[in-house]
């Protein structure tokens, strides 16, 4: 195995966080963003209010999720992620929270490797 | 007034009754009901159906209501849901409606918007919610 493509930690809060950048779209609009790794979220993606409203994506529905804070209902939006590195390019539904983040199912059936020391998270890819 | 909506809902669904029907079957004072059907027609939670050569109304549940209470979630979303019997068909999925039909469910929400959002254009009048507690619930650690 080797190291393939990487993305930089995102340092704006301690300790620092991994990040994946994705591409996002919406009818004619499209915003790249670079959403929180978060391992204990079991979807796709979910968008925070700035790139809602970068996209002006509008809710199709609200859902109830389950936070560490406890439950909320929360919006779901139709959007369109991209990430060529990945091969990827899907329309899901995503949920809206505060800020954005990936899920586990954008992870899944690859290895990845969580880099501390050198704050990056790469994708591992077989030699 | 979403009190007596959701009771309307309940008993006639998306059936059209009179002002005689709420007295008849909800047991509502003549008046109240008349008050409501006047109020809910206004707000545009309610449909007015004259018919030809009949002096009585008759009122029909709006169903692009469905699409707003479902958007605003909440304790409303939650008694729409139970007035129209889904909570018993459909307990823990995730359910499409447009209107008052659901046109499509799954316990799994990607699966569902999958088939009704294939490209983020698709019609704005179907939206998404679960009934009840999900089974395949989100979770989100942050």
């Amino acid at each position: 195995m080797e190291i393939g493509r990487c993305w930089d930690f995102k340092d704006d809060e301690q300790p620092p966080y991994p990040t994946i950048k994705v591409t996002l779209s919406s009818g004619d609009r499209e915003a790249m963003i670079a959403p929180k790794v978060d391992t204990g979220f079991n979807g796709w993606l979910a968008v925070g209010a700035e790139a809602v409203r970068r996209l002006r994506l509008t809710p199709r529905g609200t859902v109830l999720v389950r936070a560490a804070t406890g439950h909320s209902e929360v919006p779901v939006y139709a959007v369109k992620i991209s990430q060529a590195d990945l091969a990827l390019t899907y329309t899901t539904l995503a949920i809206g929270t505060e800020r954005s983040l990936v899920g586990r199912k954008l992870l899944e059936n690859r290895i990845w490797l969580l880099d501390h020391k050198n704050g990056r998270f790469c994708m591992m890819t077989p030699t | 007034m979403m009190r007596p909506f959701v009771e309307a809902v309940r008993t006639f669904k998306w059936e059209p009754f009179r002002s005689a029907d709420l007295v008849e079957k909800l047991g509502y004072a003549s008046g109240y009901a008349r008050n409501f059907l006047s109020q809910a027609t206004r707000q545009g939670l309610l449909i007015v159906e004259s018919k030809k050569g009949k002096r009585e109304k008759t009122f029909r549940a709006n169903p692009s209501v469905v699409r707003e209470i479902v958007l605003k979630g909440g304790k409303e979303k939650e008694e729409l849901l139970q007035a129209l019997g889904l909570h018993s068909r459909y307990p823990g999925q995730y359910i499409a409606l447009r209107g008052f039909k659901v046109i499509d469910h799954d316990a799994d929400l990607y699966r569902l918007g999958e088939r009704i959002f294939p490209d983020t254009e698709a019609e704005d009048e179907i939206v998404i919610t679960n009934v009840g507690k999900p089974k395949k619930m989100i979770t989100i650690e942050v």
